[in-house]
């Protein structure tokens, strides 16, 4: 297997997070992060960008669509029978 | 309350409104409503949320009695929200997309990363650097952005937080393609925050 440079390594970075490398791979992998505070520093950001996305961009939905999605269904299911 | 339909699971539900039964059809209406809401502000926008939410749950009613007993009621239920944002989307003026190319991270020759471990880590700190507001508008436009393709995978897998295996049943690609578009949506997000925070995207 080739050596894993930091390259390779963030091509791989997804396939890794899932857990769907072979162990050889993955170990290399390991091997390669341990020593290398770049690619560690990369995956932190990496494995932090949904998380950050994810709670910047929660809305919660207005209390006043619930009554007002359900009257307009009504109104269309009325209207079609 | 609907009567029996709070511990009735939602396939069951399907089948009763799927037969006519009204209050079957409004108690999966109360049960994902949120979670549809919440769906369309990310593939859209918080304005166009409600008629996307709206347009979702007539598609549901009206197509009630495709669904099959052996798909979970959820997958159904997310890709007929996904495809109701993505027309609305359509609909609506759109920019160009751009390309993964320039959201990369910079490798020298040898294949190492070329930034500082301290810039490469600085999209972490956007959280504390920009304040609520101002992230969450960076960040919509951030996803925004993205490639529509990459965007829904994004959107689901990454901010739903729907399984790789359940994606790929809404899109109704394969797994390995949903991996691929995730991987690539996060290394662009990931760039725009690196931005947004003062470091080089």
């Amino acid at each position: 297997m080739k050596e894993i440079v930091c390259m390779s390594g963030v091509e791989l970075l997804m396939d890794y997070l899932e857990g769907l490398l072979t162990p050889d791979v993955r170990t290399a992998i390991e091997a390669h992060v341990t020593g290398c505070r770049r690619c560690e520093a990369f995956i932190a950001s990496y494995v932090e960008t949904p998380r950050i996305v994810r709670d910047a961009t929660r809305i919660e939905m207005p209390a006043d669509l619930e009554s007002s999605l359900l009257a307009a269904l009504r109104a269309a299911r009325g209207a079609e029978s | 309350m609907v009567g029996g339909a709070a511990e009735s699971s939602d396939e069951a539900l399907a089948v009763r409104a799927a037969a006519g039964e009204d209050s079957a059809f409004e108690a999966l209406v109360l049960r994902f409503h949120h979670r549809v809401f919440r769906l369309a502000c990310r593939l859209t926008s918080e304005t166009d949320a409600p008629d996307v939410v709206q347009e979702t749950f007539w598609q549901v009613y009206r197509h009630i009695s495709s669904f099959r007993g052996d798909a979970r009621f959820s997958t159904w239920l997310y890709r007929i929200a996904t495809n109701a944002g993505l027309m609305h989307r359509r609909a609506c003026a759109r920019r160009p997309a751009e390309s993964l190319n320039q959201f990369l991270p910079r490798f020298n020759a040898a294949g190492r990363l070329e930034d500082t471990p301290d810039a490469l880590r600085i999209a972490c700190r956007v959280d504390e650097l920009l304040d609520r507001d101002e992230l969450a508008k960076k960040a919509k436009a951030a996803v925004d952005g993205l490639p529509v393709l990459y965007r829904e995978a994004f959107v689901l897998r990454d901010l739903e937080e729907l399984s790789t295996a359940d994606v790929a049943q809404v899109l109704g690609v394969d797994p390995a393609t949903v991996r691929q578009r995730v991987h690539r949506a996060r290394l662009m997000v990931r760039a725009h925050l690196s931005e947004f925070a003062g470091g080089r995207p």
